[in-house]
């Protein structure tokens, strides 16, 4: 028990987190499929990418999102939306990084053999439901600016 | 919340104020005040109070009093009858029971890679290696298997009650 009274259970407190992204992904109008995956483990939420409602030369993208509430509910979550297609892959991470200063940082390369730039990001929450609208709005600019 | 912030207005635009006051709610960690989950929804704290309510009427959310402020967090068992009824509509008894396997298998090779019984022995484990990488893979591989050990539970329940839960199950004579 915390000290105000209310149990925590950091994994229930990431499963609902994983299940509310999943269902703000339906609700976004460039994503066409979201999933739990693996399926039946339900550690991470996958969606595909409706590319064809985009200007870009990708035919198919992924994205795989990724949340751990912090072990107290004073801590920090963890998480990653990364987007990947047949360009190369990158992401938005909220986790520590030998690379960067601060947790917030975005990671990207132009093919899976290349190593990662890396950016500081500050996100503007770390409500599960807004990432998913700002990481969304990231993911269309930067695929249209490509 | 910055009413600027990228992906704001999209969101507005494709859901309601009650549709994001419950996201916001059911999503956090702790207990929060209407002003946090007004401010995060993009809403006016009156509306807040009004969604909030209602989702304590319908026992998606808590209420408690601490120290003389209203603070809402979700019902875990609410979480959890959810979760029992997307299994439910998922896999028979039959696939419930592999799927229990597959977990339990999982979790014990996690258990004999890193030579550890549980997520918290692992994440102790995370803090003591001086590799950076290695640390980040430990730690995921930790709030993975936490992840599972919480389902394991769920469908070991959902298996336990089949009968009672399942929608396909025969009326009784």
């Amino acid at each position: 028990m915390n000290g105000d009274g209310s149990s925590y259970d950091a994994a229930e407190a990431s499963h609902r987190a994983l299940r509310s992204i999943q269902r703000e992904l339906e609700r976004h109008p460039t994503i066409s499929t979201v999933r739990g995956f693996p399926s039946g483990a339900y550690t991470q939420v996958v969606a595909e990418v409706a590319i064809d409602r985009l200007e870009t030369d990708a035919t198919e993208g992924t994205l795989t999102v990724r949340w751990f509430a912090g072990e107290t509910p004073e801590k920090k979550p963890t998480f990653s939306f990364h987007y990947s297609d047949d360009n190369g892959d990158f992401g938005w991470h909220h986790e520590p990084n030998p690379h960067v200063d601060g947790w917030g940082h975005v990671q990207a390369r132009p093919d899976s053999t290349a190593t990662y730039d890396y950016e500081p990001y500050a996100f503007s929450s770390d409500s599960p439901a807004r990432v998913v609208w700002e990481m969304m709005s990231q993911l269309v600019s930067t695929l249209q600016s490509r | 919340m910055d009413d600027e912030a990228p992906g704001v207005e999209a969101w507005k635009e494709q859901t309601s104020a009650f549709d994001r006051v419950r996201s916001v709610a059911g999503s956090v960690s702790g207990p929060q005040p209407v002003s946090y989950i007004a401010t995060e929804a993009l809403v006016a704290e009156n509306t807040a109070r009004a969604h909030l309510e209602r989702l304590v009427d319908m026992n998606v959310l808590l209420e408690r009093d601490v120290e003389g402020t209203a603070m809402y967090e979700p019902d875990p068992l609410h979480t959890r009858v959810q979760t029992l009824r997307d299994l439910l509509d998922e896999y028979d008894q039959d696939g419930l029971l592999e799927l229990k396997a597959e977990l339990q298998e999982q979790m014990e090779t996690w258990g004999r890679d890193y030579g550890v019984g549980s997520p918290e022995a692992l994440r102790r484990r995370a803090a003591e290696s001086d590799d950076a990488a290695e640390t980040r893979e430990i730690r995921e591989t930790a709030n993975d298997w936490a992840l599972l050990r919480y389902r394991l539970d769920i469908i070991e329940q959902a298996i336990e009650n089949y009968a009672a839960y399942s929608r396909d199950s025969p009326a009784p004579a």
